[in-house]
């Protein structure tokens, strides 16, 4: 992995990841759960839960860098756009920058929708070769 | 940029890395005298110092700091030889 490396990878948010994230964290916030409820609000449907895009990033560092011996240390993440259920992702991520004395590497990344709209942005703090 | 100066601008980046707004780094505190510093804040407040003043740190030099003063030298003297 070197510096300005780029990676894209697509998801689809899958009934079975919606329900499989309510499941897990319990989180039914009438937003995420209310189709009325969601469209009082303005919203064309309910919206998902944002962090099912942290478990898009999780498995994408974990499971698809060409360097298996990974760790995150840190991340942040920008919610720009809301996401529904269905909606086809890709994620667009590059290595910024590398941290050769702590064995890191900075990772920028967004994802879009299908209309090529960014949903969301952030930056990842992976360990690499532990 | 002196050491003290540097000193001055670690304390910031500590402060803000380990969300503790009553460090106040000496030249003489190490990981042991600060709670929050661990093995993986370690690598955050690295890659901030790195990053803050434009400088890259080797392995060896990162392991031969006995404590911040150390890393004020270090940090000092790349600057200095820019």
């Amino acid at each position: 992995m070197q510096k300005g490396d780029r990676y894209t990878h697509r998801f689809k948010i899958t009934l079975e990841v919606y329900n499989g994230f309510i499941e897990v964290f319990k989180d039914k916030n009438l937003i995420h759960t209310d189709e009325h409820f969601a469209k009082e609000k303005g919203f064309k449907s309910i919206v998902m839960h944002g962090n099912i895009l942290n478990g898009f990033l999780s498995y994408f560092i974990g499971e698809c860098l060409p360097e298996k011996n990974v760790m995150i240390y840190s991340q942040s993440i920008d919610f720009k756009k809301p996401v529904f259920l269905n909606d086809s992702l890709t994620l667009y991520a590059h290595i910024e920058d590398i941290y050769e004395s702590v064995k890191s590497a900075e990772i920028k990344f967004y994802f879009n929708n299908s209309d090529g709209v960014k949903v969301t942005t952030g930056k990842v703090l992976v360990g690499i070769n532990l | 940029m002196n050491t003290n100066e540097i000193l001055s601008e670690c304390n910031k980046i500590f402060i803000d890395q380990l969300d503790n707004p009553a460090i106040a780094l000496k030249r003489e505190t190490t990981a042991a005298t600060v709670d929050e510093w661990d093995s993986l804040t370690h690598i955050q407040l690295v890659v901030a110092v790195e990053k803050h003043f434009k400088i890259r740190f080797t392995t060896a030099e990162i392991q031969g700091f006995i404590n911040v003063g150390a890393m004020c030298d270090t940090i000092e003297a790349k600057l200095n030889s820019k």
